[in-house]
C-alpha cells in the first residue's frame, strides 16, 4: 500500500530527508542563521550536507579512529558514545547483564563491528515475517537480511564477525512513537515538570526537539519495550510548533536528533456545541447560543486560513528581489507550506475532521490526521484524499450510545479496509507518556479485533517513518537502514513478551530503567521475618 | 403503601376545623363596605345551564349549581334557583371543581430540582471545598451562621411558605388564567426547604387565602444549589445529611424531654429552630414531598422514607419512563410536571451527529411519563412547575393526554387527587354540597380540548373573569372582559367570537398544528430497559469441553465441564455426569473458562459526584445511597468479563464514604445490585489527593495540609469514635439519655468493632506504613491498601499485617508521590505473601482487567494462573467474599467468562459473561443490539426534524430559561463518556469528546 498520494515525497529517497542527520542547510532555522547571526555554526556542516543530498543512506560520517568529535548541528548517531553491552552469546550474555543489574556496575563499552543474527524470526516490516531468518549488521547499518528457506545466505563474513543465535526468539525493527510528550513531561501533576504547552494560538516557531530532557526516566522505561524513536510533539492551541524525530540514545537533544522538524502540528478548534443549558452556566450571562458558537467556529476557521494565506505571502516575499524582513513565526511555517514536512493536524471529532480535510485541500497540504477518534466515520473520505491516521483512540469507550461496544477497537481495521494508511500512537498527553511503552498493546487490541499483524507492525515502524519521512533510514529491516531493532522472546503483540535485548544505530542499549533498578534494589531489601504479629 | 391513601390523623382534625371557620370567614363577607371601596358582590350564584363535572368520570348535563357565601350549596340537573341569587348562563360550558396547582413557587419560575442538575465532572466541581474545618457533622461553629437554626445552608425546615405568601404575586393571575384556582404554595429552595402552604388563589387578605399552612416538609436532593465550599457537596452527602438530620431532630426531643425532667446539674441543651420545625415530620404527622430529581432518587427517597417512617409523596423527576418498575414500588404519589423538552435548532446538519440516542429518547418519552405512572397504578397530580411559560400547561397536557393519559385521570390529577395529597380533600376537589366553591369553567365540553377557553374561575365563590386566552384580544373584548357585568353572557357569545377570529387567522398554521400533533402522537423511542437483565436463565446450565482456569484448587482443567445450578457452581471436572435434564448446554469447546472478574477499585456505576470532598471526613455518605443500575458500564464491563466491581468513595479526604460490592446485573434495579454477602467498607485516603496538594494555590486552608496531619487527622477521628461507642455502651448498660445518633462516627466505630472494612488510597511506603501502624494501634486491621504503588517497598511489613494491596498493573509518573512507582510491584507483594489485585480505577481499563493482569506475567514473572487470580480470586479475598466467589469451586456463585483463548492473550476475546448462572453478555447478541439502536436512531431523528419544521424551527438552544432543556443530560447518563476516577487522572479522561 502507498500511504501517500503523488506529490507527497515519502517511501523514497529524497534530499529533504537527508537533512536529518547532517544537514542544517535545509531546515528554515538555517536560513535565519545565515541571514541573522549564526554564519560561523553551519559553514562546517554545509560540505557534508551537499554529500548527504547526494546519497541520503550513507551519509554517515566515517571517521578514521574510533573517536569522534562531535561538530556543532551535526547530529550523527554512530558518533555517540553509549552503554553497549558485551555482544557474547545466550547465557554468558544473560549472566553478564543480571551482574551488571545487580551491582549497578557501568556497563563495559564494546563496539561491535559486524554482528550476525541467526536463527529468529525476523519481522521486516517491510517484506514480511522469516520464520527463521539472518541479520546482518555492520556497523551502525543493516547489511543483509536472507531467509535460508529461500536459499539465500549471508556473503563471507569478516573475522571480527559476532554471530548471535536467537534461538527462535524475535526480532523486530524498533518501534516508533509518534505524536508524543516524551521528554516534554516527567511528573504529570508536577506543572515545573511540564514543557508541553506554550501561549498563543500561532507559534509555528516553537520547536519541540530543543526541550527534550535526555535524562527523563521516562526515555529508558518506553525504551525497554522496543520503543526506539519518539516524536515530542507540542501541545499548543492552534498552530502549536513544529516537532522532530529523535532516538531514544544520546546525551544531548542534539546528538537524539534524528531528522527536525518532521511536521508542523495544528490543532483543530473544537467543533462541539456546548449545550450546557443557560440556567447551569456558572454565569448564565456568558452563554453563547447554538448559532453564535457555529459563527465562533467558522471564525476560527477563517483564522487558521488567514494565517496560511499571510505566511504564503511571507514565503513568495521571502524568494522575490525584496525579500521581507525577517520574522521567525513565518520561517516556521516555510517547510509545511514548502511541502518538506506534513502538517500534522490534530482532530477527534467528526465535523472537526471534516472541516480540516476540506481545509487542508484547499489548501494543497500534505495532512496528517492524529487523534481521529471519529475517522472511521469518514475512513472514505481520508483514503480518498491519500490522508494518513496517527490512530490514538483504541482503548476509548464508545462515545455515543449507538456505538457498538468495540467501535475504537475495530476503527483502525475500518480504516484499513477503506484504503487508509493507519499509524498507531497513544497520544500526546502527559500521562500517556509514561504510558508509552504500551504502545504495542494498542495495536495488539485491534488486532484482537480483526487488524493485520503484519500491517500492525507496518503502524509502528514503516508508516510512521514513512509519514515522517525518514523511510530511507529506518523503519524497517533492509540493508542500507540503520540497525535499530530488538529482540524479544514472544510476539512484541503480546503483553506476556520481554524485550531481551535492543540496538539502536548498531550499538546496543542497556535496558535498565528506574523501574528495573527500583524493582532490584527492593528485590534485595533484607527480608523481615515474616509472620504475622 | 406509603403514600396518602388515608389521611392523617391530624390532617382529619384540621379539616374539620377549616371547614368551620371558612364558613364563619365568608359570613363576614357580607359586612357593608365603607363608601369609596367597591360594594362586595352577592354571595348567591346560580350557574345555570353547563356540564357539571362533579367529579371525574361523573357528569350532569346542563346541571345547576348553587353558590352561597363562598361554598356549594346544592348541585344537580333541577335545582330550583333561589330568588336572592345572580344567576349566571352557563349553555356550552362546562363546569369543573376549581382546579388545584400542586406545586406552585410563587414570583418565581424556578425549574424543580432535578439532580440532573448536577454538573458534569470537572476538576472545579470535584475539589470545591475551600471548606470551613469542623471535624464532626455534631461541632457547631458559631461564625458559620447569625441567628438560631441548622448548621448547614440550604437546611431550613423552619422556613414557612405561609408566613410570606402574597396574593399579589405577579403568576397568581396567570395560573387562575390556566384555570388554577388554589394552590399548594412550596419553599422551592434548598434541601431541607420548610413548609409549604395550601392557598385559595384569590386576590384578597393574604390571611383569607391560607387554607392550610405546614401540608408538606419538603426534602430536595439539590446539589445544586448550595454553595460549593460546605457540606453535602454530592448527592451522596445530601442523602446523608437527611438522615443524619432526623437523627439530630429525635435526639433533640429526646434531650429536651430529658431536660424538663431534670433541669438541673446537666448541660442545657439547644435552642434548635431547624430541628423543631422537623418534628411533625419526623413523628409522622405531617408528610414529607421529596424531591429526588431522578427516577433512581425516586427509589431511593421512598426507602429512606421507609427507614425513617416518614409519611412521604414525590415530585416526579419526569424520567420515570426510564425505569417504571422502580416508579411503581415506591407506592408514592407523584406531582407530576409537564416540563417537556423542546428541541433545539441546530446551526448546521452535521450538529445532529453530536445529538445522540439518550437525549432524543428523553424527548420522545417526556410526555408520555404521566400516562407510565398512571399504568404503574400511582395517583398522579399535575404543575406548572418547571415550565418555561406557564402558558405551556395546557398545549402540553394535551400532549400526555395524547400519549395515553385518560381525561379522567387527569382531572383527578388537577382536583382529587392534589386534594387528597393536601390533605384538603374534605372541602375541595369535587363539586359536592357543603364544600368551597372553587371552581374552573371553560366553553366547550372539555377543558383537554385544545380550542377550549378557560372563561373564569371561581375561589371561595367569588368569580374571577379571565380574558380570553391565547391571542391578544382585540379593544373591544378587552372591554368586555374588564367589565363583570358583561360576564353573564360570556359563556356563548365570546367564545363564539373567539373561535371565529381564531378559525380565521389560523386557518393554515390550523392543519400544521393537526401534523404536529398527529406528529407527536406516536412514539419512536424504546425502552432503555430494553434488551437489558439475562439474556437466558436456565434452571442449570452445562458448559462443556472448555480449558477451565479453576483459579481455585483444581488448577487449569483442560477439556473439562462445568455445572452450575439455581446460581451455584455444583461441579467442575473432566466429563461430568449427574446432568439434570433441563440443563442449558453451552458447548464451549476451543474456548477458556475463568470465574467472571472483580475489579476491586472502581467508580463506574456511581450517581453524582464520586467525592464528598466539602470535609475531611465523610464517613457517613454511602456509595449504596447512590448507585447508578443505569450507566452503560455495566454493560461494557461486562464484554470485559468483569462480573463484579468495588464501588468506591473517591480520595478526596483522609476518611472518605462508604464502599459498595454490586453484581453487574445489568437491568436489576439499584438495591438489587447489591452483594449482599460483601462485609461493608469504607474508602480511605493518603497523601497528595487529602492534601489537596494537586488542587490549586486556593486549596490550602483544609487540615491536613501534610502527611503528618494525615495522622493526626486520623487518630482524632478514631479517638472520637472510640468515646462514641464508650457512651452507647454506657446508655446500654446504664439507661438514661441515649446518645446523639452520629452516622459518621457510628461507621468509624463500625471499623473499630471489626464489621466495616478499610479500603485505603495510597501510595508512599511511608504513609501505607503510618495508616497500618496507626490502625493496628485502634486494634483494625486494614483490608486494603488502593494503589499502594510504593507498598513493594514495605512488601514484608505489609505481608505481617495481613494487608492486601489493589494496585495499578503499571501506572506512573502522573504525580510526584507515584515517581517511584514500578510495573514489578504486583509481582514482588505477590512474592512476598501478600494477597494483591490489579484494579482498573478507570470505566475504559475495567474494560480490559483481562490485560491488566497479563502484566504480572511480563514483569516480575508470575505464573499465568496466579496473574489472573490478580483480577479474579485475590479481589474476592480482599474484599472478603471468597468464600462465595473469586474462583470456580463447586458452592461457589456460578459467575464466570468464556474467552476466545487464553485470558491473558492479547488477542482473546470475551465471548460470554455468566452471572449466578444467568448469562448477562454475549457478543453475538450484542452486536444486534447495536444494529437494532441504529434504526430507532434514525427514527427519532426523522421525527424530531419533522417536528422541528412543523413547529416554526424547534427552541433555539433547546430550552427557554427555566424550561426543559433538550440537552439537559439525565442523572443517570451524566458520565456516560467520562473515564472517571477518584481524583488522580483529571486529564485522562478518555474520549469524552
Amino acid at each position: 500500500m502507498t500511504p501517500f498520494a503523488s506529490g507527497a515525497p515519502v517511501g523514497d529517497p529524497q534530499p529533504v530527508a537527508s537533512t536529518m542527520h547532517m544537514g542544517i542547510t535545509n531546515h528554515p532555522r538555517d536560513h535565519l542563521h545565515r541571514s541573522a547571526d549564526c554564519q560561523s555554526a553551519v559553514s562546517p556542516a554545509g560540505s557534508r550536507q551537499r554529500f548527504a543530498s547526494a546519497r541520503p543512506a550513507q551519509c554517515v560520517v566515517h571517521l578514521p579512529s574510533g573517536r569522534r568529535t562531535p561538530e556543532p548541528g551535526s547530529v550523527t548517531r554512530s558518533q555517540l558514545p553509549r552503554n553497549n553491552h558485551p555482544t557474547t552469546l545466550g547465557i554468558p550474555f544473560r549472566l553478564a547483564l543480571l551482574l551488571a543489574f545487580l551491582s549497578l556496575a557501568p556497563i563495559p563499552v564494546l563496539r561491535a563491528q559486524t554482528l550476525l543474527f541467526t536463527n529468529g524470526i525476523i519481522h521486516t516490516a517491510s517484506h514480511g515475517t522469516m520464520t527463521n531468518g539472518i541479520l546482518l549488521v555492520s556497523s551502525n547499518r543493516i547489511t543483509g537480511v536472507y531467509d535460508p528457506a529461500r536459499g539465500e545466505a549471508p556473503p563471507a563474513l569478516p573475522a571480527d564477525t559476532t554471530t548471535i543465535d536467537l534461538k527462535g526468539a524475535q526480532l523486530y525493527p524498533g518501534l516508533i512513537a509518534v505524536d508524543s510528550a516524551l521528554g516534554l513531561t516527567e511528573v504529570e501533576a508536577i506543572r515545573a515538570s511540564q514543557d508541553l504547552n506554550e501561549v498563543g494560538d500561532f507559534t509555528p516557531d516553537v520547536e519541540s526537539w530543543i526541550a527534550v530532557n535526555p535524562d527523563s526516566e521516562l526515555l529508558p522505561v518506553t525504551r525497554a519495550n522496543g520503543i526506539t524513536y519518539f516524536e515530542p510533539v507540542p501541545q499548543g492551541k492552534i498552530v502549536a510548533g513544529q516537532s522532530a524525530l529523535m532516538s531514544m540514545d544520546g546525551w544531548t537533544w542534539e546528538q537524539m536528533l534524528v531528522k527536525r522538524p518532521v511536521a508542523l502540528h495544528l490543532f483543530w478548534p473544537e467543533f462541539g456545541l456546548d449545550t450546557t443549558p443557560k440556567e447551569k452556566l456558572a454565569d448564565p450571562a456568558k452563554a453563547t447560543s447554538l448559532a453564535d458558537q457555529d459563527k465562533e467556529r467558522r471564525r476560527r476557521v477563517a483564522a487558521i486560513q488567514n494565517f496560511f494565506d499571510d505566511a504564503r505571502a511571507y514565503a513568495r516575499a521571502r524568494s522575490s528581489a525584496h525579500p521581507p524582513t525577517l520574522v521567525p513565526a513565518w520561517e516556521g511555517m516555510l517547510p509545511a507550506l514548502r511541502g518538506e514536512v506534513p502538517v500534522v493536524i490534530h482532530a477527534g471529532e467528526l465535523r472537526q475532521i471534516k472541516s480540516a480535510v476540506n481545509w487542508s485541500l484547499t489548501n494543497h497540504l500534505q495532512m496528517v490526521l492524529a487523534g481521529g477518534m471519529d475517522a472511521w466515520r469518514v475512513a472514505r473520505l481520508l483514503a480518498t484524499n491519500h490522508i494518513p491516521v496517527i490512530y490514538e483512540q483504541v482503548f476509548t469507550q464508545p462515545v455515543r450510545d449507538t456505538e457498538p461496544l468495540d467501535v475504537h477497537y475495530t476503527a483502525p481495521e475500518v480504516l484499513r479496509q477503506a484504503g487508509v494508511t493507519v499509524i498507531f500512537s497513544t497520544g500526546g498527553s502527559a500521562f500517556e507518556a509514561a504510558m508509552a511503552r504500551n504502545l504495542p498493546y494498542h495495536a495488539a487490541q485491534a488486532i484482537a479485533f480483526g487488524y493485520p499483524e503484519e500491517e500492525a507492525l507496518k503502524g509502528l515502524t514503516l508508516y510512521p517513518a514513512q509519514c515522517l519521512g525518514v523511510a530511507d533510514r529506518l523503519g524497517t529491516l533492509e540493508p542500507g537502514r540503520d540497525a535499530t531493532f530488538f529482540i524479544c522472546n514472544g510476539s512484541i503483540f503480546d503483553l506476556q513478551t520481554s524485550v531481551q535485548r535492543l540496538w539502536i544505530a548498531g550499538h546496543e542499549i542497556n535496558l535498565s530503567s528506574r523501574h528495573t533498578r527500583l524493582y532490584e534494589k527492593y528485590q534485595n531489601r533484607p527480608r523481615l521475618g515474616v509472620g504475622h504479629h | 403503601m406509603t403514600s396518602f391513601n388515608r389521611p392523617w390523623r391530624l390532617v382529619s382534625l384540621l379539616q374539620g376545623s377549616l371547614t368551620f371557620l371558612c364558613t364563619l370567614g365568608i359570613a363576614q363577607a357580607d359586612e357593608l363596605r365603607p363608601p369609596g371601596f367597591r360594594p362586595l358582590p352577592p354571595g348567591i350564584h346560580a350557574l345555570v345551564g353547563g356540564n357539571v363535572v362533579v367529579r371525574p368520570g361523573e357528569t350532569i348535563t346542563n346541571g345547576t349549581l348553587l353558590l352561597r357565601d363562598g361554598y356549594i350549596q346544592a348541585v344537580g340537573a333541577n335545582i330550583a334557583i333561589p330568588d336572592d341569587a345572580r344567576v349566571w348562563d352557563m349553555h356550552s360550558n362546562t363546569i369543573y371543581a376549581g382546579f388545584i396547582e400542586s406545586d406552585f413557587v410563587p414570583g418565581n419560575a424556578r425549574a424543580p430540582v432535578n439532580t440532573d442538575d448536577i454538573e458534569p465532572v470537572s476538576h472545579a466541581s470535584l475539589t470545591a471545598g475551600g471548606y470551613r474545618f469542623f471535624g464532626t457533622t455534631t461541632e457547631n461553629n458559631a461564625a458559620a451562621k447569625s441567628s438560631p437554626g441548622a448548621f448547614w445552608p440550604g437546611f431550613t425546615p423552619e422556613y414557612r411558605a405561609a408566613r410570606t405568601y402574597s396574593p399579589t404575586t405577579k403568576n397568581v393571575a396567570g395560573l387562575r388564567e390556566l384555570g388554577f384556582t388554589a394552590a399548594l404554595v412550596v419553599p422551592g429552595r434548598g434541601i431541607f426547604q420548610g413548609t409549604s402552604a395550601f392557598v385559595q388563589l384569590s386576590d384578597g387578605d393574604p390571611n383569607d387565602a391560607i387554607l392550610r399552612p405546614d401540608v408538606f416538609q419538603h426534602i430536595a436532593f439539590d446539589t445544586h444549589d448550595n454553595d460549593d465550599a460546605t457540606f453535602p457537596g454530592s448527592l451522596m452527602g445530601v442523602i446523608a445529611a437527611v438522615r443524619q438530620t432526623f437523627f439530630d431532630t429525635q435526639y433533640y426531643l429526646a434531650n429536651h424531654a430529658d431536660y424538663q425532667q431534670h433541669p438541673t446539674g446537666r448541660p442545657r441543651p439547644e435552642y434548635n429552630p431547624a430541628l423543631e420545625a422537623l418534628t411533625p415530620a419526623a413523628q409522622r404527622q405531617m408528610p414529607v414531598l421529596f424531591e429526588p430529581g431522578s427516577v433512581l432518587m425516586d427509589d431511593r427517597a421512598a426507602r429512606i422514607a421507609g427507614e425513617l417512617r416518614l409519611n412521604f409523596a414525590l415530585l416526579a423527576s419526569g424520567q420515570e419512563w426510564r425505569r417504571p418498575d422502580l416508579a411503581r414500588h415506591t407506592g408514592a404519589t407523584f406531582i407530576v410536571p409537564v416540563n417537556f423538552p423542546t428541541l433545539p435548532q441546530m446551526p448546521d446538519e452535521d450538529d445532529w451527529t453530536q445529538v445522540t440516542l439518550e437525549p432524543l429518547r428523553a424527548w420522545d418519552w417526556a410526555p408520555e411519563n404521566p400516562a407510565v405512572l398512571r399504568q404503574q397504578g400511582l395517583d398522579i397530580a399535575l404543575t406548572t412547575r418547571g415550565l418555561a411559560d406557564p402558558k405551556d400547561f395546557r398545549p402540553n397536557l394535551r400532549l400526555a393526554l395524547d400519549r395515553g393519559l385518560s381525561e379522567t385521570d387527569a382531572l383527578a390529577a388537577l382536583t382529587t387527587v392534589p386534594a387528597r395529597l393536601c390533605g384538603v380533600d374534605q372541602v375541595l376537589g369535587t363539586l359536592e354540597p357543603g364544600r368551597i366553591a372553587n371552581l374552573t369553567v371553560v366553553t366547550g365540553g372539555s377543558y383537554f380540548d385544545p380550542a377550549a377557553k378557560v372563561t373564569a374561575v371561581w375561589v371561595d365563590g367569588r368569580n374571577f373573569p379571565l380574558p380570553p386566552e391565547g391571542e391578544k384580544p382585540p379593544a373591544a373584548s378587552t372591554a368586555q372582559s374588564d367589565s363583570p357585568t358583561n360576564q353573564v353572557a360570556v359563556g356563548a357569545s365570546t367564545n363564539s367570537r373567539t373561535n371565529t377570529i381564531a378559525g380565521k387567522t389560523d386557518e393554515n398554521k390550523k392543519s400544521d398544528a393537526d401534523k404536529l400533533r398527529d406528529a407527536q402522537k406516536i412514539r419512536v423511542a424504546h425502552s432503555p430497559l430494553e434488551g437489558r437483565g439475562a439474556i437466558t436463565n436456565p434452571p442449570a446450565v452445562l458448559v462443556r469441553h472448555a480449558i477451565i482456569w479453576t483459579e481455585g484448587p483444581q488448577g487449569i482443567l483442560t477439556n473439562a465441564d462445568l455445572l452450575a445450578s439455581g446460581g451455584k457452581i455444583i461441579a467442575v471436572g473432566p466429563h461430568l455426569s449427574d446432568i439434570p435434564a433441563n440443563a442449558f448446554i453451552l458447548d464451549a469447546a476451543g474456548g477458556t473458562l475463568t470465574p467472571g472478574i472483580i475489579d476491586c477499585h472502581s467508580h463506574s456505576d456511581i450517581l453524582g459526584l464520586v467525592n464528598e470532598s466539602t470535609l475531611p471526613s465523610s464517613a457517613m455518605v454511602r456509595i449504596r445511597d447512590v448507585v447508578n443500575s443505569e450507566s452503560p458500564n455495566l454493560r461494557r464491563q461486562l464484554a470485559g468479563g468483569v462480573t463484579m466491581v468495588n464501588l468506591l468513595h473517591g480520595s478526596a479526604n483522609p476518611i472518605g464514604g462508604q464502599n459498595c460490592v454490586i453484581k453487574l446485573r445489568d437491568g436489576d434495579g439499584p438495591d438489587d445490585l447489591i452483594y449482599p454477602h460483601a462485609p461493608q467498607g469504607i474508602k480511605f485516603a493518603l497523601g497528595e489527593n487529602v492534601k489537596q496538594s494537586n488542587w490549586g494555590e486556593k486549596f490550602v486552608t483544609r487540615f491536613p495540609q501534610t502527611r503528618m496531619g494525615v495522622q493526626t487527622f486520623d487518630n482524632n477521628r478514631f479517638t472520637a469514635a472510640r468515646q462514641y461507642l464508650a457512651a452507647w455502651d454506657h446508655y446500654r448498660r446504664n439507661g438514661g439519655l441515649a446518645p446523639r445518633r452520629d452516622l459518621e462516627l457510628e461507621a468509624i466505630g463500625e471499623i473499630i468493632n471489626g464489621t466495616r472494612l478499610i479500603h485505603c488510597h495510597g501510595y508512599r511506603q511511608d504513609e501505607l506504613l503510618m495508616l497500618t501502624r496507626l490502625m493496628q494501634s485502634f486494634g483494625v486491621r486494614i483490608a486494603t491498601f488502593q494503589h499502594g504503588l510504593e507498598a513493594y517497598k514495605i512488601a514484608d511489613e505489609l505481608a505481617a499485617a495481613g494487608i492486601g494491596v489493589s494496585t495499578f498493573s503499571d501506572w506512573w509518573a502522573y504525580k510526584f508521590e507515584v515517581y517511584d512507582a514500578i510495573p514489578y510491584n504486583g509481582s514482588l507483594l505477590h512474592d512476598h505473601g501478600v494477597t494483591v489485585t490489579f484494579n482498573s480505577d478507570s470505566s475504559e481499563l475495567a474494560r480490559t482487567l483481562y490485560l491488566e493482569a497479563a502484566k504480572a506475567v511480563k514483569y516480575g514473572g508470575t505464573p499465568p494462573a496466579e496473574a489472573f487470580k490478580f483480577v479474579s480470586l485475590n479481589a474476592a479475598r480482599q474484599l472478603h467474599i471468597d468464600q462465595f466467589t473469586g474462583s470456580l469451586e463447586p458452592g461457589k456463585d456460578a459467575d464466570f467468562v468464556l474467552w476466545s483463548q487464553a485470558p491473558l492473550a492479547s488477542t482473546t476475546i470475551c465471548q460470554q459473561t455468566w452471572i449466578d448462572g444467568r448469562q448477562y453478555f454475549d457478543r453475538a447478541l450484542d452486536a444486534a443490539r447495536t444494529l437494532r439502536l441504529q434504526p430507532e436512531y434514525d427514527a427519532l431523528l426523522a421525527k424530531a426534524k419533522k417536528i422541528a419544521k412543523l413547529s416554526g424551527g424547534g427552541g433555539g438552544d433547546g430550552g427557554g430559561d427555566h424550561g426543559k432543556s433538550f440537552f439537559t443530560v439525565s442523572l443517570e447518563h451524566q458520565y456516560d463518556n467520562v473515564d472517571r476516577d477518584c481524583l488522580d487522572q483529571q486529564n485522562h479522561q478518555g474520549g469524552a469528546q
